[in-house]
């Protein structure tokens, strides 16, 4: 059999943020981010797909359990579940967290904590910020 | 390791249509369009996915500013919003308003309006069962 095998699992986690800079003007912020959201940071639901691509174990029949999958990927939102990113997390002190930022840091954990298997790489994380606004993030080298 | 980073925005509009063709005969167009051929017309509620790719600004962290991007996207779909497209609109005056010529005509009229080369993408959904594509694949 051939051909590239992916297998994709769905997250969801909830969390506050703020996007703004304090060394912009009003406007400017409101230029890039849209809105001028509370100082105390406003909230989503957050949905996260992951995909991970390798080869079949041809005992198994299966790339990766799914079951160690979700294992390692909640541990790492273990760290976003129900905080305040800017603050409760050690990313964004510098960073804003926009839906982009946080597909990042999220791609780049999550394909850290799988890099222990030699049979198996991240290939891609969706990230929804909400049903309406979602960012990807993906490898340049497919 | 380079990542790529892509960032889509959900936007809808709703219009009304019908399909019909010049060239074909009354008989050939209820034929090749069927119920899309009613002569009165029908509409849908439009879904778009509009998808940028680029790297985010170091500073903002975003592709591009949010009101540069919503204010493209909803100043051409408020061309379309809430009118009969095939009586009302300049484009599918001349062109038949299938999903795949209205997903033609967004990419282009974005590709003006949306700054460096940035979109990349677009998914049209016509309605809950039936999309279009066209850009790069995501």
């Amino acid at each position: 059999m051939s051909g590239n095998v992916t297998i994709s699992k769905k997250f969801d986690f909830s969390a506050s943020h703020r996007c703004w800079k304090e060394d912009w003007t009003t406007e400017k912020n409101q230029k890039w981010f849209g809105v001028n959201d509370s100082p105390y940071g406003h909230g989503h639901n957050y949905e996260l797909h992951v995909t991970v691509i390798g080869s079949i174990d041809p005992q198994s029949g299966m790339i990766i359990n799914l079951s160690e999958l979700k294992e390692k990927v909640n541990e790492i939102l273990d760290q976003f579940d129900h905080k305040f990113l800017n603050h409760d997390t050690p990313y964004f002190n510098d960073l804003v967290p926009t839906t982009e930022n946080v597909a990042r840091i999220l791609f780049q954990l999550i394909d850290k904590k799988l890099s222990g298997y030699k049979t198996l790489r991240l290939k891609k994380v969706r990230l929804y910020e909400r049903h309406d606004l979602y960012a990807d993030v993906w490898r340049d080298t497919e | 390791m380079k990542l790529n980073i892509s960032f889509t925005h959900l936007y809808s509009f709703s219009a009304a249509h019908r399909l019909y063709s010049p060239v074909f005969s009354d008989e050939k167009n209820l034929q090749v369009y069927g119920k899309c051929n009613n002569l009165y017309g029908h509409g849908h509620d439009y879904t778009v996915e509009i998808t940028i790719k680029g790297e985010p600004d170091k500073e903002s962290g975003m592709i591009i500013p949010s009101t540069e991007m919503n204010s493209a996207v909803n100043n051409l779909l408020s061309e379309l919003n809430y009118k009969h497209l095939d009586k009302e609109t300049p484009f599918f005056l001349q062109h038949v308003s299938t999903g795949e010529i209205i997903i033609q005509f967004l990419w282009d009229e974005l590709n003006k309006r949306i700054p460096n080369r940035l979109l990349y993408h677009i998914k049209l959904w016509e309605s809950n069962n039936n999309y279009f594509e066209i850009g790069e694949d995501i």
